[in-house]
């Protein structure tokens, strides 16, 4: 297609390219703002440390201005609580100082229970104009288990409190009551509290930054920049759309089972181009799940939009321009469009394994040099439960752990890291200890894991961590036990993950991938294992300085060297000098 | 007496003398030596020493900066490393946080270690988190180790143990075996580079400190033998990334802190000019070629950072917060196929340079639309001695940007300086917010080559009051090392509950900190009555996992109380809220040992001349479209009035900057020669 065609059409009309971006620009730092504000005065290591919460604008119409995220999970979610209380509520019912609540899955669009939104109308000359919006994962809502998220939970009643869309605070006073009734069904009320005042406030804030916009550039110019930037972004996802031939792309990736052992789930994703439009359709995707794996639609559209942006363009700005842009379908009452009351915690599994097979159906699509190898695609989690030593509560400590990613044409897949729809941070080994009567044996790179190939996968991680007192639990939720991920162009997959109790003792016994749980004793460990991305490239292809640096950093052994690249290969590499090498 | 600062740039280094006895300061710039750094050095100071006529004897102080090891680690060209650290820990420094560095953008890889994974090598020891010995070190693995080591041909060897911050031994027992095998190996512990919990920022921190430490070694004999080439008797010293000054000595041990440091003197600098102008409260707002550097100044002192990184490895050491923008004179406009126009992070840097320098540019630079808009002299710059090509600049704008958008070149390049003060100002509301602080309450510091073109437009778009331009605001950096004190941190890390019992371990902690302050300030030839301590204790509210920086003003044995009312408080004041029923945990005990440097006061000076005698000449500037071109009257800055107030519009010329007034801002320069804008509510 000529480009300068459609860079006409987008300046047709009074498309005024230097006002919208002094306004994106404006409208940006609001968010930022917003997200600094509730970073900073948020208590829960959650939301604080790990920054998992999202921030943004929204017109009145419910269209996604501009969201400020860490969390690509939340792209899109946010979209979904705003939609869900002007479903609930016309703007007319509202009243400046008005704010709503709600997490719920089948009534509020959430994406799960713990992930809770509160949204702000913004009133210019006495007349809704604007929400501000932000959504927080809050580390406990109650429910079966700490942490309120098991893989073998059934249904939703077993992951905590439902939020509908609820009136929080009624012009400018929060009501006291319905915050205690929310946070006394959680196991840790203090921290919800404050959190939720401080998500609120966050709120508020927004809206001040945008009145004062309002006042001194005047609503309607913020409102041409708004289209102009909306217009603008659709036009430039459509533009990388059209450079892609028509057709449908298919592709599927499996997970090891639906939170009970059995058989696998297939998770097919079609990507239908035609012209300017994409589709992504999930038809052919496994049933419902019986566990807590099942994605609803906030969150598969969530994982298209991250899949498209990261593959097509990165720097596409996250508003409903680019939204609007992509077609998301899935049959009902499968584990992408589950029925209620499907269970839905454990989703960001499901959601990595959907971005993962987006990025494979792309594979046929563009050219080898912007595609990438399989990488781990799960977000695996493991839960110690126990005793504080100083003060008398229980602990609940929470981690998701990297894994390997793919390899691409230039390089190897990254060792040891969070992808898709995550990418959190961990806890250090010395606050973990510090904080927990636990103590880390091992945290390292998994040998043998990454794929094989011109560019080798990149590598899990081992994180090995033993109870040093009575009465602590331990769950897991994870996956790539059995499944595993593919290579591309001739490079092999990653190894499958493992999760192991009493590594290298006489005792040693391989746990399932979900454990709900578990009981240890003094001194018993667990070792996680996660999964390695696939490579890149016949192995036939790994230069020889490459694999000669593998085998002496041990990041392959000399049997899965001979197996994967052959003994003469492997004879090769280890004659180079390696002194010339080291220099 | 004369002190002089020199600040080593990539491009130029930069000096500044101070007469002590007339209270005249000079400026002076050559380009830099980058193959020996130290030779511009000496060259430099050789030529201004002839030039004011100073004896080499009558310098009374030498403060340098240096972006030695800084471009060591950028360009990697350090030393091969070998680390030993805890058995099943080989691997912190590559799994790092295990976040990818871009959240959508997978071309974007992770940095490459810094070690190699065949050069970690484990050794079975481990202590816990109260630093008792769980697994004693194993002496015969550890020699094993080293002798690898040492075969392997590294120049030095890194050493972090899990806890150690809580047991220096295993550390200190390693360095004997060290020492003893590899005689010639530079050593760095993660004990004594930075005794601080949480294992990848110490070990991060503990290896750049040994990658560049031995051809740091190197750099700081060339410099000495420079110095007393010159006949300059004095023991110079280095500026730090906390601001502070330190013996060569002490940079030998921790080279490390001196990443980053050239941009935090100019903060300090920035700190002082302005305390003495009356502000006490500022965004420092430094312009140059690629980036631009902001940081802030609350109640004359400038804010420090928790962490930072260099090319993506983090540095833990206590640092000044500056944060770099990718937007500064070089930056690229461009039209996107989309029909935005998005300025930068492209650059065109110094080569080949915005279009109007005629090294061959052929893109927009913001310099060029500068130029077009005859902010900047559409002649020539440097006092002359560097034409410009007013029509390479208004041609690229033209083709590139006005035309496709349909405007008059002076629109379209008055739209990408727009456009670039919009990302700046972001950038600048974001640090603030941050960090909680409402920037109306702050006054802009402009410096740097371009600071000063651009700060009165920053400061409506964010809505800040004032703007303070200080003298060659181009050399502020090597200004800053002669207001600079001598200073180093010290932090011992210790989580506990706050009670009775813990309070008297912090005074211990506390007392054995002062000690060894005293002992580097001895070291360091600092009088007794010269030094002084800046307490800190880093707590948090118990099941939180972040700290808050209390400043105790002394630790006695009956303050706990007392900190706990000013932790609650600084909580309050941080996060919005206090939870005074909850029980509170210590981290981090912070020291900082000062040695105060005395500083000359800026004289005011005498009233002299008038403004028809500054104004040079006039020309047409373009304001935006609300003014359009306008007649403009351009100053020449040395010759302003004090304390005469004007309103703009008006442009004032120095030789290593211009700055800006805009119609109806008011100006004047106050009677330390700091230009002041006021900004119409």
């Amino acid at each position: 297609m000529n480009k300068n065609k459609k860079f006409e059409k987008t300046i047709g009309r009074d498309f005024d390219p230097i006002e919208m971006e002094i306004f994106s620009n404006r409208l940006m730092a609001i968010t930022e703002d917003m997200g600094n504000q509730l970073v900073r005065s948020s208590f829960s290591t959650n939301i604080k440390e790990r920054r998992d919460c999202s921030v943004g604008l929204f017109d009145k119409f419910g269209r996604c201005i501009c969201q400020g995220s860490n969390m690509p999970l939340h792209l899109g979610s946010l979209l979904g609580s705003t939609n869900a209380v002007l479903e609930r509520y016309s703007i007319e019912e509202m009243s400046e100082g008005d704010a709503f609540i709600c997490n719920d899955t089948y009534l509020a669009n959430g994406t799960h229970l713990p992930d809770i939104s509160i949204v702000t109308p913004v009133f210019l000359n006495g007349s809704v104009q604007f929400f501000t919006a932000n959504v927080g994962h809050h580390s406990d809502v109650g429910g079966r288990v700490p942490g309120s998220i098991s893989g073998s939970s059934k249904t939703i009643f077993e992951e905590g409190i439902r939020i509908p869309v609820i009136r929080i605070a009624r012009r400018g006073n929060i009501d006291a009551d319905l915050l205690n009734l929310i946070v006394n069904n959680t196991r840790e009320p203090l921290e919800r509290e404050l959190d939720f005042r401080v998500q609120i406030a966050t709120n508020e804030r927004g809206a001040a930054m945008l009145e004062e916009l309002a006042r001194q550039h005047g609503l309607s110019q913020i409102e041409n920049a708004i289209n102009d930037l909306i217009d603008y972004t659709q036009t430039r996802v459509r533009n990388r759309i059209s450079e892609i031939k028509d057709g449908e792309y298919s592709f599927t990736r499996h997970m090891d089972d639906d939170g009970f052992m059995g058989e696998l789930v297939h998770i097919k994703v079609t990507i239908r181009i035609e012209g300017e439009a994409i589709t992504i359709d999930c038809s052919g995707s496994s049933p419902q799940a019986r566990g807590a794996l099942n994605l609803t639609s906030s969150g598969l559209n969530a994982a298209a939009y991250y899949a498209v942006k990261s593959i097509l363009d990165p720097q596409l700005l996250p508003n409903s321009g680019l939204f609007d842009s992509i077609k998301v379908f899935s049959p009902s009452g499968t584990i992408l469009n589950p029925e209620f009351p499907a269970a839905i915690g454990a989703r960001s599994i499901t959601a990595n394994k959907v971005a993962g097979a987006i990025f494979g159906a792309f594979e046929e699509i563009l050219p080898k040099e912007r595609l990438m190898a399989a990488s781990h695609d799960s977000v695996p989690v493991i839960t110690f439960s126990g005793q504080r030593e100083r003060g008398q509560d229980t602990y609940v400590y929470l981690e998701s752990i990297g894994g390997g990613n793919g390899a691409r044409h230039n390089r190897d897949g990254m060792d040891g890291v969070q992808v898709h729809t995550t990418n959190s941070t961990n806890l250090p080994v010395e606050s973990l200890e510090s904080e927990y009567n636990l103590l880390v044996d091992e945290y390292s790179l998994v040998e043998d894991s990454g794929g094989a190939g011109k560019h080798r996968g990149g590598c899990g991680i081992a994180r090995q961590i033993r109870a040093l007192g009575e009465n602590i639990t331990f769950s897991a939720r994870s996956d790539n036990h059995v499944t595993t991920a593919p290579g591309i162009f001739g490079g092999s997959s990653g190894d499958i993950a493992r999760l192991i109790r009493n590594y290298g003792t006489d005792k040693e016994t391989a746990l399932d991938s979900k454990v709900s749980v578990l009981e240890l004793k003094l001194g018993e460990s667990v070792r996680m294992e996660t999964a390695g991305g696939g490579g890149f490239g016949s192995p036939k292809n790994r230069p020889l300085e490459k694999l000669r640096l593998d085998l002496i950093s041990e990041k392959i052994s000399p049997t899965f060297a001979e197996k994967n690249y052959g003994a003469a290969m492997v004879r090769d590499a280890l004659s180079i000098d390696t002194r010339q090498l080291w220099k | 007496m004369f002190r002089i600062g020199v600040d080593v740039g990539g491009t130029f280094t930069d000096y500044t003398v101070l007469d002590e006895s007339a209270g005249q300061v000079y400026y002076y710039k050559v380009p830099s030596t980058p193959d020996d750094p130290s030779r511009a050095i000496r060259d430099g100071i050789a030529q201004l020493l002839e030039k004011y006529n100073i004896e080499a004897e009558a310098v009374s102080h030498l403060g340098h900066g240096t972006t030695v090891a800084t471009n060591m680690v950028i360009e990697r060209q350090g030393s091969p490393i070998g680390l030993l650290t805890t058995k099943g820990f080989r691997d912190v420094l590559e799994i790092g946080r295990q976040a990818r560095p871009n959240l959508y953008d997978y071309s974007i890889g992770k940095p490459i270690p810094l070690v190699p994974r065949q050069h970690r090598l484990e050794i079975p020891e481990r202590l816990d988190v109260e630093g008792n010995i769980v697994t004693p070190i194993d002496e015969q693995k550890l020699i094993e180790a080293i002798t690898a080591l040492k075969n392997a041909d590294v120049d030095a060897v890194a050493v972090c143990f899990l806890h150690s911050y809580r047991l220096p031994d295993h550390e200190k027992l390693a360095r004997e075996h060290i020492e003893s095998i590899m005689p010639n190996a530079y050593i760095s512990l993660s004990c004594e580079v930075l005794p601080e919990i949480r294992e990848y920022e110490r070990l991060s921190t503990t290896v750049l400190n040994a990658y560049i430490g031995p051809r740091m070694q190197g750099y700081l004999e060339q410099f000495l033998n420079r110095v007393k080439e010159l006949g300059i008797k004095i023991a110079p010293l280095t500026i730090q990334s906390n601001g502070g000054l330190m013996s060569v000595n002490t940079v030998r041990k921790y080279p490390v802190r001196t990443c980053l440091s050239g941009p935090a003197a100019g903060v300090v600098g920035a700190a002082e000019v302005a305390r003495v102008a009356g502000f006490e409260n500022l965004v420092t707002f430094d312009v140059g070629g690629t980036s631009t550097d902001v940081s802030l100044v609350s109640g004359s002192r400038p804010l420090f950072a928790s962490d930072r990184s260099i090319a993506d490895y983090p540095i833990k050491t206590p640092m000044i917060d500056i944060h770099v923008i990718g937007a500064g004179g070089g930056s690229i406009a461009h039209m996107d196929d989309a029909g935005a126009l998005k300025v930068g992070p492209k650059s065109a840097g110094a080569h080949p340079g915005p279009a109007a320098y005629g090294k061959g540019g052929e893109r927009p630079t913001i310099t060029d639309a500068h130029i077009c808009l005859h902010r900047l002299n559409p002649v020539a710059l440097l006092e002359g001695r560097m034409p410009v090509d007013k029509k390479a600049a208004q041609d690229v704008i033209e083709k590139n940007v006005a035309n496709p958008l349909g405007l008059k070149t002076e629109e379209a390049a008055h739209g990408i300086v727009r456009i670039v003060n919009a990302n700046m100002s972001r950038a600048i509301r974001s640090v603030s917010t941050e960090r909680g602080y409402d920037i109306k309450e702050f006054a802009l510091f402009a410096y740097g080559g371009a600071g000063p073109l651009h700060a009165a437009e920053l400061a409506v778009e964010c809505g800040i009051p004032k703007i303070i331009v200080p003298q060659e605001p181009g050399t502020m950096c090597a200004r800053g090392m002669l207001l600079s004190d001598i200073s180093l941190d010290f932090v011992r890390s210790e989580i506990s509950e706050a009670n009775e019992n813990s309070w008297k371990r912090v005074c211990e902690l506390f007392d054995v900190m002062v000690t060894e302050g005293h002992e580097w300030l001895e070291d360091e030839n600092v009088e007794e009555n010269k030094r002084s301590f800046v307490r800190y204790i880093e707590a948090r509210y118990q099941g939180q996992n972040y700290e808050v920086k209390v400043e105790m003003e002394a630790i006695h044995s009956n303050g706990l109380k007392e900190f706990l009312i000013l932790f609650h408080k600084m909580h309050e004041k941080e996060y919005g809220y206090d939870i005074p029923d909850r029980a509170v945990e210590i981290v981090n005990c912070r020291l900082q040992a000062i040695g105060s440097v005395p500083k000359v006061q800026q004289r005011p000076q005498e009233k002299k001349g008038s403004l028809e005698d500054a104004e040079i000449g006039k020309r047409k500037v373009y304001f935006g479209s609300a003014f359009g071109w306008v007649d403009t009257s351009i100053y020449s800055r040395s010759a302003l009035p004090i304390e005469e107030n004007f309103l703009g519009p008006a442009i004032i010329e120095e030789m290593s900057s211009t700055t800006v007034v805009l119609p109806e801002q008011s100006v004047e320069v106050d009677s330390f020669g700091n230009i002041i804008i006021e900004i119409k509510a």
